[in-house]
């Protein structure tokens, strides 16, 4: 490919930490068939990392890529994808990204890179300096030991204000599995922060004097964005709102769309109060409090304003200031999160008085971010907390860990909810100290590893959330049935898959949701109701593939894959359908290639398809439907007996998923035996060659030994 | 009264129901009425008032015959027919049919979450929390809400209403015409936890 005149930045930074070589590579020309994002993290690995490379093996590569899109004026186009060999994947490390938003991604492209790939060993600690065309590893010596938010402190001093600073904490440093890199304080990629520590590289400070260019029509592409920002809706993109209001037709209690005239930002100085139509485009940041849709409406009380990604207007990141925090626990009184990482602290908590949006659920989320975004450790999307309640409540935590250390850990708090006990507990995982954090620390698996829990025991059990290999379901049977069910056997963590479910949670009545679902799939019957959910069909696999396809597409395009894809609207006027071809008309303007949208979803299936030679090849295995494409028993249980496919349960069916699996792998070109794709797959994909190397591996169905 | 007249009647009469709409109110034909005789734009019947003598169009009268007419066919507007027995008007771009019969039942608490209920357990299909009547544009108090739940307890009419609590507490409301039983306490405790699963 020829050099771009817009989107892409131009080049790839590439800095050897074992001899201290930094080098820069042209982006389009080396890496331009995979866009960048997950798309150059999974080619770097495929051609870099050789098979059976651990996580912290100086050998494996860390891949800090954005994409085309980042850097620009297309909504929501903060993210980062960072992609290495995964320490929390068991039983054996395989390749996986985590995803990181904020401003990073932007400052990197604005310094001139499209990705940093950050391969080999320090001999001792130390930060990586990027301004523009200076690059300079720099003695971390006096920020080792301090958290993330000291070392973003002291690095930005040294840089200056609009520096950006991605940083690991106590917990990668130890090389714990469990541990984040994050930037701007609360944007964490979850799982890779120990591989930064294994490198000695404490943290990435970027600035850039640059731009990204557009290479299309400025009237064109200033016109799409605000068609873009036209069709956006709240967090996740619910398009109705959680309340009837004069102009919505529609409204669902369970949307994210929380933001209404009236409400107040109780906390911002002066308050502020929501006016005017919530619909206008200069409201969209009005609609989403995070904080207010986990915590309840008394968080709105505690709210100084949104914080979010370049170029995002969802503001997903709630800023919260609850001064009763600092008096009763010493801690900050501003704390700032979302989702997840909002509830790090709530998690942990069976119960909690008040109930889990009451006080006491509040004060566990400010001290849960205090704790965990300074010391950088991960949750894995819930199930370090799901796992100790596992541990606590069913006397496995007794049993295992030794009588001393059991005593030393003041479970009274834990019972009772007392917000304090994350003093104890947080810190020792973090740290690594003790049995207990050593074993948290390494997530899930090391349950399994270390203390010979049989991984049937988490299979097997509703609460856990479990799926497999490490981690736990995301988006699946509970939200989408077959389709979710899918989505989750594919990858070697949590699926992180938002394309499917953010279409089923939109708040839109199920009749507008099938009817928008046959223009976009084929069928109505692509979707059903939750836990109303029919037998498989091949529009739900259709779907399925779509789904996967545009995840893998936005992680390698710079795009929210949390807040896209955005095929529905809160628009009567357009019967609430979004767009199907955004991302191939921005991508076309961006770099001045046009393509369309099935060329462009192409793209996105190479490097879904990249992913899953690079599990073949590292797991050595061909039989992905047996050994990696795995669904927990408790999937296909009710607690109360139901039987799958009666109204109100989300319990799926054997045989049923079966043929899902085969509809699936048949619309992916997959052999369903093995569910593997073909050599005349990888083919048509321009993946040849990656075919070649599987099948002198033995490793293409029909070349098995 | 002659086309151009028809043409300021039909004008001025829309902006009437906008406006409404636009402020959250509904709009009976006898409001856009009297809203056009306070601006005005009426002349007094033959033999009446205007000093060069000559018959001024539209008078009271052509106006109010043209009226429903007019705002009936008008492409910018919907109507119906609300509690008062009256036909209300808005605008569904401002104002949406939703909201509409919300604000024409709010007299009506009994009417006001029975339709409610029975329309989010039709079009959804879901139950719905019961705080969502405290909240705008229900605007009722908690012993307002209680008050009307005994009340549809004993109303023949209302024994389609009913309610599913869930394991966290909560009390959500549905309509055994739309929503089965067990669907109901299904889709009731997925929606508390939702904020437990991002």
């Amino acid at each position: 490919m020829a050099a771009s005149p817009g989107g892409f930045a131009g080049k790839v930074l590439r800095v050897d930490l074992s001899t201290g070589k930094i080098s820069t590579q042209d982006t389009i020309e080396r890496y331009g068939d995979f866009l960048g994002g997950t798309g150059l993290g999974y080619q770097v690995l495929w051609e870099e990392v050789p098979s059976g490379t651990g996580p912290f093996d100086a050998a494996n590569k860390l891949v800090f890529a954005t994409g085309a899109l980042a850097g620009t004026g297309v909504p929501c186009n903060g993210r980062t994808a960072v992609t290495t060999i995964f320490p929390t994947c068991w039983p054996k490390p395989l390749v996986a990204s985590g995803h990181m938003g904020g401003q990073f991604a932007a400052k990197l492209k604005y310094a001139g890179y499209d990705a940093l790939i950050i391969e080999g060993r320090a001999e001792k600690p130390v930060w990586l300096f990027i301004r523009d065309a200076q690059v300079q590893l720099r003695d971390a010596a006096h920020l080792w030991g301090a958290g993330i938010r000291r070392t973003s402190l002291e690095i930005s001093q040294e840089m200056g204000a609009s520096c950006v600073v991605a940083a690991i904490g106590q917990a990668g440093e130890k090389l714990a599995p469990m541990a984040i890199v994050a930037n701007s304080l609360s944007h964490s990629a979850g799982g890779v922060g120990g591989v930064m520590g294994s490198k000695n590289l404490k943290a990435v400070g970027v600035q850039g004097g640059g731009a990204v260019r557009i290479a299309g029509d400025k009237g064109e592409w200033e016109k799409l964005i605000k068609f873009h920002l036209s069709i956006l809706g709240g967090n996740n993109q619910h398009v109705v709102p959680s309340f009837p209001t004069p102009q919505s037709e529609y409204y669902n209690p369970g949307s994210r769309w929380v933001g209404e005239p009236g409400r107040r930002w109780g906390a911002a100085q002066p308050p502020i109060e929501i006016t005017g139509n919530i619909y206008d485009l200069n409201r969209i940041a009005y609609r989403t409090n995070s904080a207010a849709f986990f915590l309840g409406d008394g968080a709105w009380q505690h709210t100084v304003r949104g914080n979010g990604c370049t170029a995002c207007p969802i503001r997903c990141h709630t800023i919260l200031k609850v001064p009763a925090v600092a008096a009763k626990y010493g801690i900050r009184e501003i704390a700032q999160n979302t989702c997840v990482g909002l509830m790090f602290g709530r998690g942990f908590f069976k119960k909690l008085p008040g109930g889990m949006k009451g006080q006491a659920a509040l004060e566990a989320c400010m001290v849960g971010m205090h704790l965990a975004d300074d010391l950088g450790l991960w949750c894995n999307y819930g199930q370090l907390q799901r796992d100790l309640q596992k541990l606590f409540y069913d006397g496995l935590l007794k049993a295992k860990l030794g009588s001393a250390e059991y005593a030393s850990i003041p479970w009274d708090k834990y019972v009772a909810g007392d917000p304090a006990f994350l003093f104890d507990i947080l810190p020792r995982i973090g740290q690594r100290r003790g049995e207990l954090g050593q074993v948290l620390s390494q997530g899930t698996s090391g349950l399994f590893s270390q203390w010979s829990i049989p991984e049937e025991t988490w299979t097997q059990g509703h609460d856990t959330l479990y799926w497999k290999m490490g981690h736990p379901k995301h988006h699946a049977n509970e939200d989408d049935g077959q389709c979710g069910v899918i989505i989750n056997t594919q990858y070697n963590r949590d699926a992180q898959c938002h394309s499917h479910t953010n279409f089923v949670r939109n708040g839109l009545p199920l009749n507008v949701q099938k009817r928008l679902a046959a223009e976009i799939w084929g069928s109505p019957d692509s979707v059903d109701g939750v836990g109303d959910y029919t037998p498989m069909n091949p529009h739900k696999a259709r779907r399925a593939r779509w789904s996967l396809v545009r995840k893998e597409l936005h992680d390698s395009l710079g795009l929210c894959n949390w807040m896209g894809p955005w095929v529905a609207s809160p628009l009567k006027s357009r019967g609430y359908s979004g767009d199907d071809s955004l991302e191939s008309r921005f991508y076309s303007l961006a770099t001045g290639r046009k393509i369309d949208r099935e060329g462009l979803d192409r793209i996105g299936e190479r490097i879904f398809t990249l992913h899953r030679a690079l599990t073949i090849r590292d797991m050595g295995q061909l039989d992905m439907r047996l050994q990696h494409d795995r669904v927990p028993d408790w999937v296909f249980e009710d607690p109360s007996g139901a039987s799958p496919f009666s109204k109100g349960t989300i319990r799926m069916d054997r045989a049923d998923m079966a043929k899902a699996m085969d509809m699936f792998y048949k619309v992916m070109g997959w052999d369903t035996t093995t569910g593997a794709p073909t050599q005349e797959t990888y083919s048509r994909l321009g993946l040849t060659e990656v075919g070649q190397s599987l099948k002198a591996r033995k490793l293409l169905p029909g070349d098995a030994a | 009264m002659t086309g151009e007249d028809k043409a300021r009647l039909t004008q001025a009469a829309v902006e009437v129901v906008l406006q409404a709409s636009r402020e959250g109110r509904l709009t009976t034909e006898d409001d856009v009425f009297q809203a056009l005789v306070a601006e005005g734009l009426f002349h007094p019947a033959e033999g009446g008032g205007d000093s060069d003598g000559a018959r001024r169009t539209p008078t009271e009268e052509e106006a109010a015959a043209a009226l429903a007419g007019i705002l009936a066919g008008h492409p910018w507007l919907a109507s119906f027919e609300g509690l008062s027995g009256q036909r209300v008007y808005h605008s569904p771009d401002l104002l949406s049919l939703t909201y509409a019969r919300i604000l024409d039942r709010k007299g009506s608490p009994l009417l006001l979450m029975a339709e409610e209920i029975r329309a989010n357990s039709r079009d959804y299909p879901r139950p719905v929390p019961v705080e969502l009547f405290e909240a705008p544009p229900f605007d009722l108090t908690p012993a307002e809400i209680e008050h009307t739940l005994g009340i549809m307890a004993a109303d023949p009419q209302y024994q389609d209403i009913s309610f599913t609590p869930t394991s966290t507490g909560a009390v959500y409301l549905f309509s055994t015409l739309h929503l089965e039983r067990g669907y109901a306490q299904f889709l009731a405790q997925r929606a508390e936890s939702l904020a437990m699963n991002p």
